[in-house]
């Protein structure tokens, strides 16, 4: 009996936590139960301890795997994948009668021989990979900034075991309390990911609330509102969206009275595009000092995709999916320190649905160099932070720029509104730059150029322009998928602690 | 004139409480970083409880050993853990107390004073072990009443209405480590003694019971545990027969979790009950 004494304490959650290892580990199919358990166990350890027992990030966190396993376990899950795409896709079973490859057969060295998969061909036809045994659910599409939409069909089990995913994710990291309030401003239409993230903040206990893209002005309003929740923190304390539409929130605040002050704000979660420094530090004098959280991921390799750590990098755990970064030009590997694009294949547990084997994602990532790491994820695939799409990257003389480069350098300049809005091109022996600007002035054209030399940008050609609508070839944000609302932008009903300080307000509104 | 092996008995039981409600201050175990003991691993323990006896009587008797030597040597491992820190110490604790288990068994016979000394002190520290292993996994005081509501049930009728209990006192008391605070009556072999599982419920409870609404009522669990061991060992000071001691606890302890949870509502976590009571550091926490 002494060791069923023993083990016999909080057996439930430890079944639970096994099951789900043993799908991590085999890839074969969740035990959802098991997960609501599991984060059930996790909340409830929260709650009774006040944290998480020493140990309980590596039971949560991905298993540690050397080369050589990690290339074995890869193997098996890409060749599981290639089996069904192959199987039960038509683009796929199409692809490799014409290879001549058996997928059942593949080895690690084969997988190179199946050419990436374009993001054209999946535009084009998206039901082509679908299994033909799946049950899709949900027709996900992107917000289409790079083009026609791309579609992408999930099962029920995919949206769950995905919002399951995240919950576990969200806890383990403490990223998530369930005292926070947060509010999601990101595109409606960016639908996989709402559902995900407002399934793993309900799963945490998070109280969250789709704002959307509305009136910057209407969003501030939303965050500097007081809130009344037992058992929540007195406003909003984190906000999810766009480094773009954070760029404007930033820019219109000061002007409408807000800092610091008004805002409970604890961190702030970016997400779909490029955060900068110079964005960073001017947030910080807006909300305050907060924390920044970012990571790479996209609808049609969900939910495998990056972890940002504390030193920069992207790292990619690999039982969710296969990493590989193929330079731009030869789609060959990149090699130490060299720049190229993501290309990735989701595996199963997580994939069933909609088969994507080397789907080229065309973001542009920069290998580390061949110096080991020394973050905490150093065990993982690594990357460099997104340096841009590169469909908006510029070939010239000197190599290549990046939209990251150009942006990290305008966003570093206060006479630079945010977000910046600008556009590049080739010309002959560097770039041509033009950029929206406060105003034309000398000075601001030195400082935007010293910046953009600073950033190892080859600038042959500045072009500075007072509004975006004067830019010839300005890169898409996403902060302009705006969402039309019948509310008025101005500042909320309840009380704000501007309305206090302007005495707006004579009684608390509840 | 009560039998000394009454006195002996009771104060082994006594210790055991008194130890536990010490380690409980001064101790922290390694708890599992996940998970928190609920009302679903109550169940899974009833469960079990009910169905480990008669797996033991059906298992081959290397088989029972290795159960049992494993499951022993782990909880010991577990006690010595935050007291003696240094590996080396911990091992040696542990496999000392374990090697001298079975050598005074066999030296002496399964049913002698050199044994249950040492068998006793195996089994006291493993108690504290486990009871410090449960309270500090965060069991509430519900479910360590519900518990022992489910165990007063049980040990009536495996106890009463079948030889259940009898069958596998006989058969663990030949192995090594039998689950029994024990000594002997007289030099025919026969002994009293108390169950570890009926230790365990009485020295958890005064735990829980302290998390949960206070020291107060740890102080009055931790009286009534042993004034009811007492008092259920008393009349066997001259007698052999079994007596299911769940059904003196269990009552108790719902009734004592049912007045404090009326008199102070909801219980403590643990995070609330170390603000309020914080530890003496023996020990730097462990998770």
């Amino acid at each position: 009996l002494f060791g069923f004494f023993q083990g016999g304490a909080v057996f439930g959650t430890a079944l639970a936590q096994l099951r789900v290892a043993s799908s991590i580990v085999f890839g074969t199919p969740f035990d959802l139960g098991s997960f609501d358990r599991l984060i059930e166990g996790v909340r409830e350890t929260q709650q009774e301890f006040g944290g998480l027992g020493s140990g309980a990030a590596e039971l949560l966190g991905p298993p540690m795997l050397d080369e050589q396993t990690r290339r074995e376990v890869q193997l098996r899950r890409f060749r599981t994948q290639a089996e069904r795409a192959a199987r039960e896709t038509a683009y796929y079973g199409a692809l490799f009668a014409h290879l001549g490859l058996d997928p059942a057969r593949l080895r690690y060295e084969d997988i190179r021989r199946i050419p990436p998969t374009p993001k054209e061909a999946l535009r084009a036809d998206p039901d082509a990979f679908v299994r033909q045994t799946a049950r899709p659910v949900l027709r996900a599409m992107t917000t289409g900034t790079t083009g026609w939409p791309t579609s992408v069909a999930f099962s029920a089990y995919e949206l769950q075991s995905t919002v399951a995913l995240g919950g576990v994710g969200a806890l383990a990291s403490g990223r998530i309390t369930p005292e926070d309030i947060v509010q999601h401003s990101m595109s409606s239409r960016a639908t996989v990911g709402n559902i995900a993230f407002a399934g793993a903040c309900a799963r945490v206990g998070a109280q969250v609330y789709m704002a959307g893209l509305v009136e910057p002005a209407h969003a501030l309003a939303l965050l500097a509102e007081r809130r009344h929740v037992p058992g929540k923190k007195p406003r909003a304390s984190m906000l999810v969206t766009y480094p773009s539409y954070l760029g404007q929130l930033i820019e219109i605040g000061p002007g409408l009275g807000y800092g610091p002050a008004d805002f409970g704000l604890e961190s702030i979660l970016a997400a779909g595009e490029m955060l900068t420094e110079g964005l960073k530090a001017r947030c910080q004098r807006l909300f305050g000092p907060t924390r920044f959280v970012e990571n790479y991921g996209m609808t049609e390799t969900l939910p495998f995709g990056g972890d940002s750590c504390s030193e920069g990098h992207l790292h990619f755990e690999p039982s969710l999916g296969l990493l590989e970064v193929l330079a731009p030009d030869t789609s060959v590997p990149a090699g130490p320190s060299e720049a190229g694009t993501i290309v990735a294949t989701p595996f199963p547990p997580y994939r069933e649905t909609t088969m994507l084997l080397r789907y080229d994602t065309q973001d542009v990532v920069r290998l580390p160099a061949t110096a080991p790491l020394t973050c905490s994820l150093r065990n993982l695939p690594s990357t460099s932070n997104i340096l841009g799409k590169l469909r908006l990257s510029v070939r010239h003389d000197g190599g290549w720029t990046f939209p990251r480069d150009v942006q990290e350098a305008l966003e570093a300049v206060e006479d630079v509104p945010l977000p910046a809005r600008y556009g590049f091109w080739a010309v002959p022996g560097g770039v041509a730059i033009e950029v929206v600007a406060r105003s034309d002035t000398p000075a601001i054209r030195r400082a935007v150029a010293r910046q953009l030399e600073e950033h190892g940008v080859p600038l042959r050609e500045l072009r500075m322009a007072t509004d975006h609508g004067q830019l010839r070839h300005p890169i898409p944000l996403r902060c302009d998928l705006r969402e039309a609302s019948f509310s008025s932008p101005g500042p909320s009903p309840a009380t704000t602690d501007m309305d206090r300080r302007e005495g707006l307000v004579v009684g608390e509104v509840r | 004139m009560l039998h000394p092996a009454f006195y002996a008995v009771l104060g082994h039981a006594a210790g055991t409480v008194l130890l536990s409600w010490c380690y409980f201050r001064w101790y922290r175990v390694t708890r599992p970083p996940l998970g928190v003991f609920n009302l679903r691993d109550v169940a899974i323990m009833v469960v079990s409880i009910v169905l480990v006896p008669y797996l033991y009587l059906a298992l081959p008797t290397w088989l029972v050993v290795g159960l049992v030597v494993v499951g022993v040597l782990s909880v010991l491992y577990l006690v010595w853990e935050p007291v003696l820190r240094a590996r080396w110490g911990i091992w040696l604790a542990t496999l000392g107390l374990a090697v001298a288990d079975v050598g005074a068994m066999h030296a002496y016979g399964a049913v002698s004073t050199p044994f249950f000394v040492i068998n006793n002190v195996v089994l006291v520290l493993s108690t504290v072990g486990v009871a410090n292993l449960w309270a500090q996994s965060g069991m509430k005081a519900r479910d360590a009443a519900v518990l022992g509501a489910a165990l007063a049930f049980y040990d009536f009728v495996a106890t009463t209405q079948l030889s259940l209990m009898t069958d596998l006192v006989a058969r663990l008391a030949e192995l090594p480590f039998p689950p029994l605070v024990a000594w002997q009556l007289d030099g025919h072999g026969q002994w009293l003694g108390i169950g570890m599982g009926d230790l365990m419920l009485a020295s958890v409870f005064p735990l829980v019971m302290r998390k949960a609404f206070g020291r107060a009522a740890g102080l009055t669990a931790l009286a009534v545990s042993l004034g009811a061991l007492a008092a259920v060992l008393a009349p066997f000071g001259w007698s052999v027969e079994a007596f299911p001691v769940m059904i003196v606890l269990g009552p108790l302890m719902v009734a004592q979790y049912a007045g404090w949870a009326h008199r102070q509502g909801t219980e403590r976590t643990t995070w609330q009950y170390l603000q309020a009571e914080p530890i003496v550091a023996r020990s730097g926490p462990r998770g």
